[in-house]
């Protein structure tokens, strides 16, 4: 029995023991209940998604506590709900089990893999963030090609599932274990520990599901090419380095797929990679080896680029080495090229005169084409100016996304086309490092723009020529490596924040949209710098150190070095890491559409999306109530008297009418309810109510004469009454003017962190292109005045949070203008164009107790963020 | 004034790793010198045998509490400023810490730029008193 069939009862006194009813305003203190867990739910969201920006300190306790919390507030909202809907939800409560049991496992363990990790997976649907399943190497490389989208050989990987599997097969962990032991115990050196271990991992088999899957990998790339098969080792490549330590083979075809997998496997147990894991105080068990396969370029010019040239004592500068054919192939070296190329556009290039001595160690050559020998022989460039920048820009921006200098593999292909191949930090020697007291003392002398303003989106350095983004054109122009600055936060402009090396935006928060993005891309960025655009000159060298909320003007060198060489770069940390996969199952929005076959507890994927869902259901459901009020009698409902012709019914929850106030009806002096007073004074006020008839053209009179009243969803009768619900700071309102259905549902207090508007409008009389003109107007004029808008055909959707109760009145008075202004509109709203001409009409005519717009809005484009702009949004 | 800045010396002592590097990591940049502990029995020993300007402590620890090991360290060396830093749980107790001369507190998980401004100011106080003697 849902909420009209029990109030029906409530009413009329059918039907039903008194006990088991349930009366209106428990309800509404549930729904209510249900509101402010909604907002403490995304507040816990919010929270979490700060702290992934690296300007908190936090630990796993954090995480773990965070989580319970949400987890409170979720029970408590799926009850709340069942109690609104009379249990028609309780689906709900697997729904939350599915999302959370896998929050809880990752919290469990650091190595955990989840049941349903893949034994293998292509490059490209390769989970990110995720290193302890693919190994650093195939993790690092799948960033570069889906965050960086720089061109990357196909391939896939072999987890460190599939690893664990082999163990498992073959019997071995117990094996490996006690070898290790006698090792430790003294029993044998590194070399014989290694053989014992490597002769068992070699003599095993590969277990028929895995290498299933590799022939079936290896079948859907290209034919009869050769693969590379390179070790991916956990903690390989990240933090700790076990660069060369294992195993990469070239040139491995069909019949050696399977031995290659063993061969690279065994070479975890490398005498050398015992001895740095037990230096590293790594235990046998934590080390585990994925493997990754990559489709082997053909190279007419391969080399290695270093992202800092400080072998050359130039660290703003690149250094390409080059060498004709593959690289890393047999020991036997030609002569390397080797470019500088300096790190900021233009990128000036500098050749530097052929020395054999400055050979890159593993740069072997052997198959050189004999024009590319030749061409490198004879000191001719072997690369292209272009190329050359092509690379060198790739180079900046890896290094940048990863905060670390690094060593990168490259190859140009028998068609010109340049690829990565892998990258890793970069090691230097200690003496290279930059001393403290030069970092502070560099910072201390150099000129300071800003300081302590904005909120930290994403922490980090970055330093660059300032270039401000006020439009799309702009956009098109950005240089790599620049500085950001713009006025605006709009998800558009995601697609220049890979470019960029630093963002300095005038709004925004930290939980905002480019906040996201900047996190996504690792980009630093500082956001809610009120007046940005004026501060810097367009061009003008900066540093930009979120960290401390500071801006030098000109490039902080020895900062910059100490960053990129020694600092602790904070996404790699594990509780970084942990905490990016966690909000993955919480902050992501995939249900946004209430009318979408998806919109079910089975749809939900993330907590935000159940948060959602229970929200719009609860609205759903409330929205029922005034209809079972048709004959109101038994519940004490009173009548505003109203100078214009709305019968609006009141239910007070308590401190909304003036206690004074006798008889079943009252004037709007006797309401002491704020937000329905704010709201209700404009609206009926004469200027704002137009009582003149509309004229109706052929075809929307058509259109209303055929439309059938159930072509929308909540107006599948006209009997429904007006009704507000209220007390001294609530309104929950049902408007029902003509065809279309205003909801209003708002909180007005002195302290603004339960305050909200939520407004949802649906319907009209004519066709749909009209009455979608009309959402499209109100969509506008909701965004100029901070809503968060989304629009579906007709519907509208709006939402606004946590604003001061002048802010939310002043909103409540335009909601009175609009509600009135677009009465009867669909009829008139004849073209597209008529859109813009009545959107600027409200606005000059709107009254100035009403004006919240924002400054210089247009068209919902500057997308401008409230701190929370919605309820489950 | 620069040069008396770096003699500052501090500890940081926190089970959680994660807090003692990025608190190294971040409080050195700005010119401290900064040694950290993840075990309190170890780091109590050496408090006792090296003093510090400023500790900073977790109060919810193994082993050694974070209460006792400020008592230890104000034993030792009354004027070693003491931060504490505490999970959300322990905010009671940490109020109780002031009465053992705790120079401040702060809550878990918290902002770079707010323990810096605490370390600062506790830095501040420090060279006050030295100018004093």
């Amino acid at each position: 029995m849902n909420i009209w069939q029990r109030l029906r009862n409530l009413i009329t006194g059918k039907g039903r023991q008194s006990q088991e009813l349930i009366d209106l305003p428990v309800i509404f203190e549930h729904f209510q209940e249900i509101l402010v867990d909604n907002q403490r739910a995304m507040e816990i969201i919010t929270d979490l998604g700060e702290k992934a920006g690296g300007e908190y300190i936090f630990d796993r306790q954090y995480l773990a506590d965070a989580v319970t919390r949400l987890q409170d507030v979720l029970l408590r909202l799926v009850k709340g709900l069942n109690l609104v809907a009379d249990n028609r939800y309780t689906d709900l409560y697997q729904t939350l089990d599915r999302i959370f049991l896998p929050l809880e496992s990752e919290l469990r363990g650091r190595l955990s893999l989840s049941a349903d990790a893949p034994l293998v997976c292509s490059l490209a649907d390769l989970p990110l963030d995720h290193p302890e399943m693919a190994g650093g190497k195939a993790s690092n490389l799948a960033e570069i090609r889906r965050r960086l989208d720089i061109p990357v050989p196909e391939g896939f990987v072999i987890t460190t599932k599939g690893y664990r599997r082999f163990l498992e097969h073959n019997h071995l962990e117990e094996r490996i274990h006690g070898i290790l032991e006698n090792w430790q115990a003294g029993q044998g050196d590194e070399r014989q520990t290694s053989r014992q271990i490597q002769y068992n991992m070699l003599a095993g088999a590969v277990p028929p599901d895995v290498s299933r899957a590799i022939r079936s990998h290896v079948e859907a790339g290209k034919k009869e090419k050769p693969w590379i098969v390179r070790s991916s080792a956990y903690g390989e490549d990240g933090e700790l380095s076990f660069a060369g330590l294992h195993k990469s083979l070239l040139n491995v075809t069909g019949k050696n797929m399977l031995s290659a997998y063993k061969e690279v496997l065994a070479s975890l147990y490398n005498p050398e990679a015992l001895i740095y894991r037990q230096r590293m105080g790594i235990l046998g068990e934590e080390a585990a080896m994925a493997v990754l396969y990559q489709e082997m370029i053909q190279a007419q010019i391969s080399g290695v680029a270093h992202s800092r040239a400080l072998e050359m004592s130039a660290s703003d500068q690149v250094m390409i080495y080059a060498a004709p054919g593959p690289g890393r192939v047999v020991q036997g070296r030609s002569q390397v090229q080797r470019i500088l190329v300096h790190c900021e556009p233009p990128f000036e290039i500098t050749w530097l005169p052929q020395d054999p001595s400055a050979e890159k160690p593993g740069l072997g050559r052997a198959n050189d084409s004999a024009a590319a020998r030749e061409a490198g022989q004879s000191g001719l460039e072997l690369l292209s100016d272009g190329v050359v920048r092509q690379l060198a820009i790739w180079v900046a921006s890896i290094e940048r996304y990863f905060k670390r200098a690094q060593e990168i593999e490259w190859a140009v292909d028998l068609e010109g086309k340049l690829w990565i191949l892998q990258s890793r930090n970069l090691h230097f020697p200690q003496a290279e490092l930059p001393n403290l007291e030069e970092v502070c003392d560099s910072c201390t002398a150099q000129p300071v723009i800003v300081r302590d303003l904005g909120s930290v989106a994403h922490a980090g350095v970055g330093a660059g020529p300032v270039f401000k983004v006020r439009s799309d054109e702009d956009m098109g122009r950005f240089p790599e490596g620049a500085i950001m600055v713009t006025p605006f936060t709009a998800p558009w402009l995601a697609r220049i924040v890979p470019k960029a090396s630093g963002i300095i935006a005038e709004r925004g928060s930290a939980a905002g949209h480019l906040a996201t993005i900047s996190r996504e891309f690792r980009v630093p960025a500082l956001v809610g710098v009120a007046d940005a655009m004026k501060m810097f000159d367009v061009g003008e060298e900066i540093t930009l150190d979120t960290y401390n909320r500071c801006v030098y003007r000109g490039r902080v060198r020895a900062l910059l070095n100490y960053e990129l060489m020694h600092s602790l770069v904070f996404e790699d940390a594990a509780e970084f890491r942990l905490l990016r996969r966690l909000l993955k199952g919480i902050a992501p929005l995939g249900l946004t559409d209430p009318q979408a076959g998806n919109f079910t507890p089975d749809g939900c994927t993330t907590v935000h999306d159940v948060v959602r869902y229970i929200h719009e259901k609860a609205i759903q459901e409330l929205m029922d109530i005034p209809k079972s009020l048709s004959r109101p009698s038994g519940v004490q409902v009173r009548t505003l008297a109203s100078a214009v012709p709305l019968d609006l019914k009141i239910l007070d929850l308590g401190g909304g009418i003036d206690p004074e106030a006798a008889g079943l009806q009252v004037t709007l002096a006797q309401v002491r309810s704020l937000p329905l007073k704010a709201l209700w004074e404009v609206l009926t006020r004469p200027g704002v109510w137009s009582t003149e008839p509309i004229p109706v053209d052929f075809q929307g009179m058509m259109s209303s004469l055929t439309r059938t009243m159930t072509s929308s969803p909540g107006l599948e009768t006209g009997s429904g009454i007006d009704l507000a619900v209220i007390s001294d700071s609530y309104l929950n309102l049902h408007l029902r003017l003509g065809y279309h259905f205003n909801l209003v549902d708002a909180r007005m207090e002195a302290d603004p962190v339960h305050n909200h508007i939520y407004f949802r409008f649906l319907g009209g009389v004519t066709d749909i292109t009209r009455r979608s003109r009309r959402a499209q107007l109100l969509a506008r004029i909701l965004s100029r005045c901070h809503f968060k808008v989304d629009v579906k055909g007709d519907l509208v959707i709006a939402r606004v949070l946590h604003l001061t109760a002048d802010e939310i009145e002043a909103r409540l008075k335009m909601l009175g203008q609009l509600i009135g202004f677009t009465r009867q509109l669909d009829i008139q709203l004849r073209s597209d164009e008529d859109v813009d001409r009545f959107e600027n009409t409200f606005f000059q005519h709107a009254s100035p107790d009403g004006k919240c717009e924002a400054e210089g809005g247009q068209h919902g484009t500057t997308a401008i963020e409230n701190k929370n702009n919605g309820s489950g949004r | 004034m620069e040069q008396r800045r770096l003699k500052i010396k501090i500890m940081v002592l926190d089970d959680e790793p994660i807090v003692c590097k990025r608190l190294k990591t971040n409080l050195e940049k700005v010119g401290f010198e900064v040694d950290i502990f993840t075990d309190s029995t170890e780091a109590l020993h050496h408090v006792q045998e090296h003093p510090y300007d400023i500790v900073i402590s977790d109060l919810k620890m193994k082993v050694v509490d974070g209460m006792r090991f400020l008592k230890e360290v104000k034993k030792n060396s009354p004027r070693t400023e003491v931060i504490i830093i505490t999970g959300f749980a322990t905010l009671e107790t940490a109020k109780e810490s002031y009465k053992q001369g705790v120079f401040d507190f702060i809550a878990k998980p918290f902002k770079l730029g707010e323990i810096q401004k605490v370390v600062e100011q506790a830095a501040a106080k420090i060279r006050a008193s030295e100018k004093e003697v």
